[in-house]
């Protein structure tokens, strides 16, 4: 039961992003399209580019998936409603985020094509990189919940939520999240017009729609990530828990949208640059300030 | 524990699997992530024998090494994509004997060895974190220290390394060809 409505919410998540996304961009308010063009998608020919690597060509979207929804598993969207509350939950979606970047290898060497190849390498030094601002604001709030449980982290922020208590660590989480789902202003391996659409360059058809909506899900995931680990989670008067959850993960979702909307694309050297002599530093810092403030404030 | 030990059997299979899929391919990145899946797959041993911290640990750290090392090896290998039927195995003797003789060793040091009684019930996955973190933090804190010293050391070294020195009247084979031009004219 637990599991057939998370993957619905991811599902309705997705939908709502895509309807938002095209509303954005076109000014005009459609909900069936994104269904649409999925559909069309299913109809398309998936066009196999010569000499691939066929393994890896075909997992790589499919991998994408499995990487948001099980990242999402360990998410509780509710006191009771989370598919597995690991003991060691935090470190869970780590590790699961690190899997992103496997996909985009995979994506990247599978079709055999230049662009899509300098798409996936340059995810990767954009995700080892940038894995470092997910991995350091979330020890922050294990810190504070002395726990990596995710419902102990939510329940650590029942006085004050993270974002007030450790906004640097939110803002740099947050920076992360949406370079860790590649979108614009970080969508440098698929930089339409530059790379004509690196990693997903050579996908169409079946293929396209499950890494399209792969990436959909997986700023769901993120949004209800920065929602756990920095908004208090379900947390909020009158409504019902998961509501709450709800609201937030999504208005997280569509500022990462507005955030890409209105922002141009960054140079790989300075999104690389900021990242090391900037965002790390003040990672740290980070943990250094809520040390002192878990250790100052009782 | 029977359940147990058929997961741990399962996913050591499937490392050793894995492991041998790294020499059987021409591929690079093929081979590199082939690695990573046998190092994933001994995280997953970790799980079915309930360490969950060290499971974990290892499934996410070897995502990120592997694919450092792939890229190291499509740099560095002449026929990263095996394309050209490159064969990667050579010295297929002397691998034969120094593998056989270290896995008898493996497995005699695991027959032989004294693991004193088996612990029916690990504690629980929180316990455990606890532990591990009172372990890292005591005991074991010079060891890790100096692991990590020696690695970061090793990290400073390569990139200084890395940099090219300037010597005058040395081309560099450099793009910025036209301070090169000025320091050997400054050298004459």
């Amino acid at each position: 039961m637990t599991v057939a409505l998370v993957l619905l919410t991811l599902l309705v998540g997705a939908w709502l992003l895509a309807v938002i996304e095209a509303w954005l961009t076109t000014g005009r308010l459609r909900p069936v399209a994104p269904l649409l063009a999925g559909l069309s998608h299913l109809g398309r020919e998936s066009i196999l580019a010569r000499k691939p690597d066929r393994l890896f060509f075909e997992t790589a979207p499919v991998l994408l998936l499995v990487v948001a929804v099980l990242g999402a598993a360990v998410l509780p969207l509710a006191p009771d409603l989370v598919i597995a509350d690991l003991a060691t939950g935090a470190l869970f979606l780590n590790a699961v985020l690190a899997y992103v970047l496997v996909s985009l290898i995979m994506a990247g060497w599978g079709p055999n094509g230049a662009y899509a190849m300098v798409g996936g390498w340059r995810f990767l030094g954009q995700l080892i990189a940038y894995s470092m601002l997910i991995v350091m604001p979330i020890t922050a709030t294990a810190m504070r919940a002395e726990s990596l449980l995710n419902s102990a982290i939510v329940e650590s922020q029942a006085g004050l939520w993270n974002i007030v208590y450790q906004p640097l660590g939110f803002v740099l989480f947050f920076i992360a999240a949406i370079a860790l789902a590649f979108r614009s202003p970080f969508d440098l391996p698929t930089a339409p017009g530059e790379l004509a659409g690196g990693v997903d360059a050579e996908y169409t058809g079946v293929r396209l729609a499950v890494l399209r909506l792969a990436r959909l899900v997986m700023v769901i995931t993120l949004s209800a990530a920065t929602t756990v680990f920095f908004l208090g989670g379900w947390q909020g008067p009158l409504l019902p828990p998961w509501a709450w959850s709800l609201i937030k993960t999504l208005a997280v979702a569509v500022s990462m949208l507005l955030v890409g909307f209105y922002l141009p694309r960054i140079r790989e050297a300075d999104l690389l640059g900021w990242c090391w002599k900037l965002g790390i530093p003040l990672a740290l810092l980070n943990i250094l300030i809520v040390g002192l403030l878990i250790l100052v404030v009782p | 524990m029977v359940v147990q030990a058929f997961f741990v059997g399962v996913f050591g299979l499937a490392a050793i699997g894995f492991g041998v899929a790294v020499f059987r391919t021409a591929s690079m990145v093929r081979s590199a992530l082939a690695l990573l899946f046998s190092q994933a797959a001994v995280g997953c041993m970790f799980l079915a024998m309930q360490a969950e911290f060290l499971g974990v640990l290892q499934i996410m750290m070897m995502a990120t090494e592997m694919s450092i090392m792939a890229i190291f090896m499509v740099m560095f290998m002449m026929d990263p994509g095996g394309l050209g039927g490159m064969d990667m195995s050579h010295q297929k003797r002397f691998s034969i004997g120094a593998g056989a003789i270290a896995a008898a060793t493996a497995i005699s040091v695991a027959l032989f060895s004294d693991w004193g009684p088996i612990v029916a019930e690990a504690p629980d996955a929180a316990m455990q974190t606890r532990e591990l973190g009172f372990e890292m933090l005591g005991r074991s804190m010079l060891v890790f220290e100096t692991a990590a010293i020696t690695i970061l050391t090793a990290m400073i070294a390569a990139t200084a390394v890395a940099i090219p020195v300037r010597q005058p009247g040395v081309d560099t084979g450099k793009l910025d060809k036209g301070n090169g031009d000025k320091e050997q004219e400054a050298s004459k």
